[in-house]
């Protein structure tokens, strides 16, 4: 080894001019495309993070007819680099609502874009009067958007009015265990709007025995259209640890009943002694994900379709097994026609039984 | 259990892990002078870290977030035999915590980063006032992204580990009448096993179905450029070193089919000692 002394100066010199430029050259930015904060830039990242992460093209196709390359030259029309961002917004909002799908939403300071049609379009089938005049004034709050009570003929009436919480085993064991001498039980998640999976999931693992395939899943695994990745069967467990209903239960739905709300009537929907009854649900069959427009918008769009154990896509809904509509006659009368089915449903199982 | 609670203690144990590489693994020793670390020796240095944190990370957003960051590193040098080939031994762990803001739309994005590099350092060059090591170094380095933005897809947790090179440089000198010392390191991973979801693959699948392995990725600089870069100034007080420098760390990737791009800035202050390191085989 030479053991000179080397002049201080020059090596720290070179030293610097050597790193510098390497750390000069990651100021910049990732070499994936990005979009100009402009009207046609932010229109474009818009429609291109569509085009690459939605996963329903196909299905929008066969049953709406939406076109997404035609969609873009219809509406590409519209932007001009001088049009203000509240006027981009609108078009924007009406580009995606093409999609009718209530997970696709752009979220700005204007307002929250999106499309509401699989709720609005159809029947309410539901009355909030009514339903308190159900619960009455004694019912029990369960907590996390459950309360329930037990109507007059030993049927227990639970209202889920939200997933956006799991409610807790130990609470759901007691729930069960106050109505555990009921003849049957009416779970209304009529109006739900949806929430955690697994708050759903949670739910529903009361009412199974065995395992069983309730449904199937997957995401996109790739920027075309059908880039999917492989299908995930999803198996409910029964809450083996935990109080199970092994009694009748019916299930009441409507249009309001969306994502997380539609999966609960997906996974009921095949287990024993669940009886759907009411609309069809909203739907809501994605899960979604999210990211932001050069300009900071944010935009929501379903990545992972769910499909049923038959199947079937579940993006417009889930189909009751028994079909009841909310009849004017019963509203006017206080009477809520989808209880009153459901009431006569189990004490006539329990007849026959 | 439900399986949200199964996640949230899965999540944790990675984030005490994250946290845990910061130590360091050595700690009987005792103190002596300052100079490159002989046989059974090692200098350390813990220094406290403060700058500016970039990310960008399309599994999360397309949008650019910038802020400030904070954070501990610890650096080891170790003297092994003189007559091996890889004479010099050089550990480094940090963790980094950074808040940044998109200014477009108020929105914010944290980071928390840890890593960990051990170097095996060959003796290329050495001068009485330089030293020049370069050698083959292992590497890991966990990184989570929190986005306050998303509702549905908030956290992206990326990493890899693997092998890669080393580069040191360490030039003494004296100025003002004290022995000083200019530190320039650089590391740069070259092959491994990246972690990263594979495009939109929701986190709650991936642990739900068990399907990690689509989220394994073969790593290279082609896909993973990496690299971190470490200029320090080292001066005397008493029997110690105080170390000020500047630190560069670039994350440059496209695993999984979306990109993530971070840089962080920081300036870093810390003290170095030297230890005698306790020999377990005599």
């Amino acid at each position: 080894m030479n053991r000179k002394r080397l002049n201080p100066v020059i090596v720290m010199a070179v030293l610097i001019t050597a790193l510098l430029p390497i750390s000069c050259s990651w100021s910049g930015e990732a070499p994936d495309r990005e979009y100009s904060n402009t009207p046609r830039g932010n229109f474009m990242a818009l429609w291109t993070i569509m085009d690459e992460h939605y996963c329903f093209f196909d299905l929008k196709k066969d049953k709406l007819g939406v076109d997404w390359d035609e969609v873009k030259t219809r509406y590409a029309a519209s932007i001009s680099d001088d049009m203000s961002d509240r006027s981009l917004f609108e078009v924007l909002c009406k580009m995606i609502g093409e999609l009718r799908d209530g997970h696709v939403n752009l979220t700005s300071a204007y307002d929250y874009g999106r499309n509401w049609s699989w709720k609005t379009d159809y029947p309410a089938n539901f009355s909030k009067d009514l339903q308190e005049r159900y619960l009455g004034a004694d019912y029990i709050i369960g907590g996390n958007g459950y309360c329930y009570r037990i109507l007059e003929d030993n049927i227990g009436y639970l209202v889920v009015e939200s997933f956006d919480k799991a409610m807790s085993d130990s609470r759901l064991n007691v729930m069960f265990n106050n109505m555990a001498l009921c003849n049957g039980l009416i779970i209304d998640i009529r109006d739900n709007g949806g929430g955690q999976l697994t708050a759903s999931e949670s739910l529903a693992s009361r009412f199974t025995e065995k395992k069983v395939t309730v449904s199937y899943t997957c995401y996109k695994n790739g920027p075309g259209h059908n880039d999917f990745s492989r299908l995930h069967r999803n198996e409910l467990s029964p809450a083996v640890h935990d109080l199970r209903w092994i009694k009748p239960v019916v299930v009441l739905t409507n249009r309001g009943c969306f994502s997380s709300a539609n999966d609960f009537a997906c996974i009921m929907k095949p287990l024993e002694n669940v009886t759907l009854m009411g609309d069809t649900t909203g739907g809501g069959g994605g899960m979604p994900m999210s990211s932001e427009l050069p300009n900071g918008w944010v935009v929501r769009f379903s990545s992972a379709p769910t499909f049923d154990a038959d199947m079937n896509h579940v993006e417009f809904g889930v189909a009751p097994h028994i079909r009841v509509d909310m009849k004017d006659e019963d509203v006017q009368a206080g009477v809520d026609t989808y209880i009153e089915s459901a009431r006569a449903f189990i004490n006539d199982k329990l007849v026959n039984f | 259990m439900t399986d949200s609670s199964r996640c949230s203690r899965w999540l944790s144990s990675v984030l005490l892990g994250v946290i845990l590489t910061a130590f360091p693994l050595q700690a009987t020793a005792r103190r002596i002078v300052w100079d490159m670390p002989q046989y059974s020796e090692t200098v350390r240095v813990t220094s406290f870290l403060a700058g500016t944190v970039h990310a960008r990370d399309t599994y999360l957003s397309g949008s650019s977030y910038d802020g400030w960051g904070v954070g501990f590193e610890n650096d080891n040098w170790t003297g092994y035999e003189p007559e091996k080939l890889f004479s010099q031994g050089r550990m480094h762990s940090d963790i980094v915590f950074g808040m940044m803001k998109n200014p477009r739309n108020g929105g914010s994005t944290m980071v928390f980063s840890g890593r960990d590099y051990a170097g095996f350092m060959w003796h290329a060059l050495k001068y009485s006032n330089y030293d020049f090591l370069v050698g083959p170094a292992v590497m890991c380095e966990l990184g989570v992204l929190y986005n306050r933005q998303n509702s549905n897809n908030p956290v992206n947790l990326e990493g890899y580990a693997g092998g890669g090179i080393c580069i040191d440089n360490t030039l003494r000198f004296r100025n003002l009448g004290y022995d000083m010392a200019f530190l320039a390191t650089f590391y740069a991973p070259l092959a491994g096993i990246g972690f990263a979801p594979d495009y939109d693959q929701p986190y709650f699948y991936m642990y739900k179905y068990g399907e990690y392995g689509k989220a394994l990725h073969f790593i290279s600089p082609f896909n993973n450029l990496v690299f971190t870069q470490q200029m320090a100034l080292v001066l005397p007080i008493k029997e110690s070193r105080l170390r000020v420098g500047f630190t560069v760390d670039g994350i440059r990737n496209r695993l999984g089919g979306h990109s993530r791009f971070m840089a962080n800035t920081m300036f870093t202050i810390g003290f170095g000692m030297r230890y005698q390191t306790k020999k377990w085989d005599r």
